[in-house]
């Protein structure tokens, strides 16, 4: 099958003829009669975590990949199925790099930004921090060199020790949880707050830093303001080396920028993401009494669990977009020099090819393959330290309150996306017992 | 059965160590660890399992 992106790319079929992309012509007649794998597609709104848009299920029936309109006004790609979300994720002939965003479909790439408007409050030291050191924004080995900066200390073997201190935190928030009493909001009481615990004591924010932490970066800040906060964070730690992330970075040959620019990132990623991952795990499992059953009659059950609430409640609609750097041909589907591609986990991970009866919510199948932390080369850095704080707080909270109960779910109900790829929303997940 | 490894490749997510520990570890800096290059044929799907899992494809199962 061939994705057509739009009428310019006509004369990309002509110099490939083994393209078999239908022309603008009969693309726009099939937009005009409604077809939907001509027309063009926006991310459906009318979808919930757990469940997602029925549009998904449409659009993989229609192809592995369809037009999707960006908010800038251009058209470009999103991946519905499993298989090639996988392929186009681990293929390195797709760029990260946000200046690669095509003017048109057949207009050349920018090499280089049009130098953008520098944000005028942020010192040159800032902007460099930020421009060589946002790993999700590189590539190649550029990438592959920040990345492994911070791989050590999120490993699986850096796991088995860190699975002490992440209990720890768990259990001082069950004990707040139970102090609370019912009913409470388990997204600000409970998987915000273990979520940013977590952060801190992997990353190395100083105690007296913490709750500036999380004034920064869960509110409204400015990049200045979060900067010079990441700055103060660093000076502080480099007195007091220890066991964490900013000490790595500073024990290592990595500039000061490139130290403050990571930082930025890793204080900017996976926060939410484990906090929106435990409230949903705990509506999946509170709406599914049976699957809640079988996890609480056998525990050990819990790792393969967190695969399927991380495949059940994927987050990302679609992860971030990334540009073909030449004409490619993957799985049978052509995709033009310049195109914009969007992969959706939510959808792949809902794909009936790959999954079976992906609807069901299932904590005993073999979910692992999911894509709900990306694939490839930028796929989750965080994603074991992520798995460790999930498996936790179901275990505890569930092993603390046997009788606990769903009150009510905001994210039941669509809610916006949140910002600046297309994510779900946890929401308040109030819970209640006795 | 033939395990190998391309350290150049490996983004040091830990895929392979959570599906097959007794085969793959990750050293200091997250990167893959090779603890048994032929081991027997009871490791084998789950050597097979890591290497289709791998988000780098820096795993190798040969015969
Ligand atoms: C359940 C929780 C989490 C989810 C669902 C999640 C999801 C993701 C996804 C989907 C990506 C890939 C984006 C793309 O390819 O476009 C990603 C990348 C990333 N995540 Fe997470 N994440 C989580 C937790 C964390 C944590 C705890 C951290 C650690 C601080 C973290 C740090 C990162 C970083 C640094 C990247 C960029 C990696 C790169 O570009 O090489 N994440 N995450
Ligand atoms: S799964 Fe692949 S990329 Fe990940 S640590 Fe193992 S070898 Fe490296």
């Amino acid at each position: 099958m061939s994705i057509h992106v739009s009428g310019e790319t006509a004369s990309h079929d002509v110099t490939n003829p083994h393209s078999n992309a239908v022309s603008p012509e009969v693309a726009a007649a099939a937009a005009a009669a409604g077809c939907p794998f001509h027309a063009a597609s926006v991310l459906p709104t009318d979808g919930t975590p757990t469940h997602p848009s029925p549009r998904f299920a449409e659009w993989r029936e229609t192809g592995p990949a369809l037009p999707l309109d960006y908010n800038d006004g251009h058209r470009g790609l999103v991946v519905t199925q499993y298989d090639l979300a996988r392929a186009v994720l681990e293929d390195p002939r797709f760029s990260m790099r946000p200046d690669r965003m095509p003017l048109s479909d057949t207009a050349p790439l920018h090499e280089s930004p049009p130098e953008a408007a520098p944000e005028p409050e942020l010192d040159d030291n800032a902007r460099e921090a930020l421009d060589t050191a946002s790993v999700l924004f590189l590539d190649g080995d550029q990438h592959l060199r920040l990345r492994r900066s911070i791989t050590g200390r999120f490993s699986a073997k850096s796991m088995r020790d860190r699975r002490a201190i992440v209990k720890q935190i768990v259990a001082r928030q069950v004990e707040h949880v139970l102090a609370h009493g019912a009913p409470i909001d388990l997204f600000t009481e409970y998987a915000r707050p273990i979520a940013a615990a977590n952060h801190c004591d992997v990353l190395g924010i100083p105690a007296e830093l913490a709750d500036e932490f999380r004034a920064k970066f869960e509110g409204v800040a400015t990049t200045r303001d979060r900067m010079d906060y990441v700055r103060r964070v660093v000076d502080a730690r480099a007195t007091d080396l220890g066991e964490n992330t900013i000490s790595d970075l500073l024990r290592s040959d990595l500039s000061r920028n490139e130290v403050d620019g990571l930082v930025m990132t890793l204080m900017s990623s996976g926060r939410d993401s484990v906090a929106y991952m435990i409230s949903t795990s705990m509506v999946a499992l509170l709406t599914n009494p049976e699957q809640l059953a079988k996890l609480r009659d056998d525990p050990s059950l819990i790792q393969g669990a967190v695969e399927e609430f991380m495949r059940y409640g994927t987050m990302f609609l679609t992860v971030f977009r990334r540009t073909a750097t030449e004409d490619v041909t993957i799985l049978g589907v052509d995709i033009p020099n310049g195109t914009s591609v969007s992969v959706s986990t939510v959808s792949a991970n809902r794909d009936d090819r790959h999954w079976e009866d992906p609807a069901t919510f299932d904590v005993t199948r073999d979910a692992f393959g999911h894509v709900g932390f990306g694939h490839g080369a930028h796929g989750c850095v965080g994603q074991q330290l992520a798995r460790v704080e999930i498996s936790e707080a179901i275990t505890q909270l569930l092993a603390a309150i046997p009788d606990v109960r769903l009150e009510e779910a905001e994210q039941l109900s669509p809610l916006p996306f949140a910002h600046p790829v297309a994510t779900y929303e946890a929401g308040a997940v109030v819970v209640a017992w006795g | 059965m033939q395990i190998t490894v391309n350290t150049s490749a490996c983004v040091g997510a830990g895929q392979c160590v959570m599906t097959a520990e007794d085969l793959f570890d990750q050293d200091d800096d997250g990167i893959v660890m090779l603890l048994d290059d032929s081991p027997d044929s009871s490791h084998e799907a789950g050597a097979r399992r890591a290497a289709s899992l791998c988000p780098a494809r820096a795993i190798k199962v040969t015969d």
